[in-house]
């Protein structure tokens, strides 16, 4: 490890204070250059407000911050990006009506200026966005509108965006990648890691991430924070996930893998797809969701999985192929049936299609099954408020307020809630989720996890779209593979519990 | 925080708003000239509220599922006439005969709104039309008179109580039933959560159909209302008449009243504050003593002051 390359940015000391709230407290730390370091820790932990700091957002109570030797004192982004700091926010902030190139160049523009007497000059755009995309490795169209363009290849565009800063001089660029992993597949995440192994060539990389496995995997460095101050600051090397546990969180959780027992025979499935098709996003797609089983659909994207998932709901309409429940034909589907019938779907756009933001936590989990919530068409305030305030005790939602609106809580609490709602059901038959992870942390995720088994015990059929294949290791008992919208592996976990990842990555690319 | 942005912060602003805006302006008309704030000023103003008031009821339970109606006015004028013509024939019964018909009416913009993609405020433009012809066809474009059993409904209006007459309390009776509505039923619910996320709320298996269907089919009844008090209060109904622009008053009054023109935010009993607000603005503009044609100019930097005021500013980063 080279410990003699000068320093890109040092922060000695920076507090940031809200009221009473010592988001950032004390924080201490160096970044040379070509180093990659890992900032982790749990929701909450000052994570978001110490990266807003150096991006020129928010400005620090106290303390000091040098970049490239420089005192630095951001009065606002764009202070930030003149001094190198490109940051990739973990909620997208492109124009969806521009063109990838625009996009590109709008960061640009504040260095270098694209325009000739204020003509925009449309080759040169063009073509530097294309050299921007070359240089990390993503094949791109920079004329394609960039709203047409899926979640994962706007995130590319992101990055290509953060890239373009110029320090000037010899100053080296500071990229920070704020959970830039969260919504990729494992191919492409293999391709994340190898842009920021060419980032190491010109500049020095902060990698925010919940996933462990990749910042022991991808950083030199690791730094942990835990309630706003660093509880670790550590080489990679030798350093174990327990550690970081520990180092994140007050009492050490317990990574616990259930042990599977096999499909009893002769038992009916809770839902039987039989050749499921849809046309442009699956194909033929059969297989049988067992009570009490967890199904994984791992696979990349575009490969179908979250159309299918819909499709069961009856969300979109499927060309051909039937679909069984508890053994009988459904037909006409729909998504009021569909619920009527027992089964559940937890979106992955949590803001947009999981809840309604402006409801409070009482009316969103009393939205779908009111059980005795109401008269007929009376609401009952009261049982609906004991309903609610129950789900919010037994899944510990923070802060614990059930008339508070929804979109005034994080991420982790929100899906507790989402959760909630649809475990609220009388009888839940198939409990599907499309990446209820995405964006949590470790305290939230295992929270989660354990009302998922929960409702297995009670005979809920799980199927389960994962963030990432060692979650599906860890939850599913049939692992199903999609590649290009069929299936291409089963994997049976209760005969075998010897599966490399690389194998089944194989068998989604 | 600076003071403007402490108010700006205050969540409960957009419920307390209407009603001070309100009781603002009659400060304001009683500094300039105590005599509009007598029965007989109260009368007169809350008798021109009240189908503004009907109106706007509809509209903001439409404009709370996150669509327009600008048909509605029309809808509620059409109304007026046709039961102007059968009054004399079918006594009360002509009044059923005309609400059933409107809420007909109403349900089927739902109905095409619901079932086409054709967005609210095109389709209901194109209703406005349809029902404006009408209007005219079905009464030669000459004035209705009623000739018999005009006592049936003029009584509406000539009854007061505290000097408001009776059709103006029939407008705060629904607002009080829809208030009721929105907080307390299902369907009310529904309304508002489709307003607020409709790509959550089909996700969450709610009928979201049947919930525009029947926001319109409201609007149509509560124009009904509207119609019966212009007949009410005119003992006639006229394509060209009284009641004959109610579209953007309908509008303004519910936006006075604190209704979030994208949706899920409506407290129909503020918009009897907004309804009462809009009707005064051309009495204060005399009573202040502006000139009649200034009261257009007014008229429209008044109502932008009064809806920058309720509109909440907390409610988000994106207000159309």
């Amino acid at each position: 490890m080279k410990n003699d390359n000068p320093i890109v940015l040092k922060l000695t000391n920076i507090c940031r204070f809200f009221g009473s709230v010592k988001a950032v407290n004390g924080i201490s730390m160096e970044i040379r250059r070509g180093e990659v370091i890992g900032l982790t820790g749990e929701n909450g932990a000052g994570k978001s407000t110490l990266l807003k700091i150096l991006a020129g957002i928010e400005r620090p109570d106290s303390g000091t911050m040098e970049i490239n030797g420089k005192r630095a004192n951001f009065r606002s982004p764009n202070d930030a990006l003149k001094a190198g700091v490109g940051v990739v926010h973990q909620e997208q902030s492109l124009f969806t009506n521009l063109s990838v190139a625009e996009n590109i160049e709008q960061q640009n523009q504040m260095q270098t200026g694209m325009s000739r007497l204020g003509f925009q000059d449309w080759k040169r755009i063009n073509e530097d966005a294309s050299e921007v995309l070359k240089k990390i490795g993503v094949k791109l169209d920079p004329k394609a509108r960039v709203g047409e363009l899926s979640f994962v290849d706007r995130q590319m565009v992101e990055i290509a965006r953060a890239v373009c800063v110029e320090p000037g001089g010899d100053g080296t660029p500071l990229i920070i990648l704020d959970e830039p992993t969260a919504v990729l597949e494992q191919a492409e995440v293999e391709v994340m890691e190898r842009e920021i192994r060419k980032l190491k060539e010109f500049a020095s990389v902060i990698f925010v991430s919940h996933r462990l496995d990749e910042v022991l995997r991808i950083c030199d460095r690791v730094l942990v924070m835990r309630s706003g101050m660093l509880t670790r600051d550590t080489s990679t090397q030798g350093i174990t996930k327990e550690e970081l546990f520990r180092a994140m969180v007050d009492d050490t959780p317990t990574l616990n893998t259930h042990k599977r027992s096999p499909v009893r025979p002769g038992s009916v499935p809770a839902v039987e797809l039989r050749n499921l098709t849809m046309e442009g996003r699956f194909k033929d797609v059969s297989f049988s969701a067992y009570p009490g089983k967890i199904t994984a659909l791992v696979g990349t994207n575009g490969s179908g999985r979250g159309a299918l998932m819909r499709a069961i709901f009856g969300a979109e309409k499927f060309t051909s192929g039937s679909i069984h429940l508890d053994g009988k034909l459904v037909t006409k589907w729909s998504i009021g049936k569909a619920v009527a019938s027992g089964l559940a779907y937890v979106p992955a756009e949590r803001k947009v299609e999981g809840m309604i933001g402006g409801f409070s936590g009482t009316r969103n989990i009393t939205l779908v099954h009111r059980g005795d919530s109401a008269w007929g068409q009376i609401l009952r305030p009261r049982r609906m408020a004991k309903t609610a305030q129950s789900w919010f005790d037994r899944l510990d939602v923070n802060p614990n307020n059930i008339r508070q609106p929804l979109n005034q809580f994080s991420g982790g609490n929100q899906q507790k809630v989402v959760l909630a709602k649809w475990l609220n059901s009388p009888s839940l038959k198939v409990l599907m989720l499309d990446h209820p992870l995405r964006g949590l942390d470790v305290g939230v995720s295992q929270t989660v996890n354990a009302e998922l088994r929960k409702a297995c015990e009670n005979g809920t059929a799980v199927i389960l779209i994962p963030d990432t294949i060692e979650e599906a290791l860890e939850m599913a008992d049939e692992i199903l593979v999609l590649r290009d919208g069929e299936i291409s592996a089963r994997h049976d976990l209760s005969a075998s519990n010897d599966l490399a990842i690389k194998e089944i990555v194989a068998e989604m690319v | 925080m600076s003071l403007l942005s402490k108010i700006g912060q205050f969540s409960g602003w957009h419920t307390v708003a209407p009603p001070l805006v309100f009781i603002a302006m009659l400060l304001v008309v009683g500094t300039f000239n105590s005599n509009y704030l007598g029965p007989l000023g109260v009368s007169i103003a809350t008798a021109s509220a009240a189908p503004i008031l009907l109106v706007a009821l509809g509209q903001s339970m439409v404009l709370n599922i996150g669509s327009i109606d600008l048909s509605n006015a029309a809808i509620s004028l059409f109304g007026a006439i046709m039961l102007a013509m059968t009054l004399p024939q079918y006594g009360i019964g002509s009044l059923v005969l005309v609400l059933v018909l409107l809420t007909i009416l109403g349900a089927i913009n739902g109905a095409f709104l619901a079932f086409t993609h054709v967005p609210s405020f095109a389709l209901t433009l194109g209703t406005l039309g349809i029902l404006q012809t009408a209007a005219l066809v079905v009464s030669g474009s000459e004035t209705i008179y009623v000739s018999e059993n005009r006592e049936l409904v003029t009584i509406l209006y000539r009854s007061k109580v505290l000097s408001i007459p009776l059709t103006f309390w029939l407008g705060v009776g629904v607002a009080v039933t829809y208030w009721a509505l929105l907080r307390l039923t299902v369907i009310g619910q529904h309304m508002t959560a489709v307003g607020k996320n409709e790509s959550g709320a089909i996700l969450s298996a709610l009928p979201t159909k049947f919930v525009k269907i029947f926001a319109f089919a409201l609007s149509g009844f509560t124009g009904g209302l509207a119609g019966l008090s212009i007949v009410a209060q005119a003992g006639s109904a006229s394509a060209s008449g009284l009641g004959s622009a109610l579209l953007l008053p309908g509008i303004a009054a519910a936006l006075v009243g604190g209704t979030s023109i994208s949706g899920g935010l409506t407290n129909p009993i503020n918009v009897v504050f907004g309804a009462l607000t809009v009707a005064f603005v051309p009495i204060a503009i005399q009573a202040i003593g502006f000139s009649a044609q200034s009261q257009s100019l007014v008229y429209g930097v008044f109502i932008i002051a009064v809806v920058t005021l309720t509109t909440t500013l907390t409610r988000g980063l994106v207000i159309k």
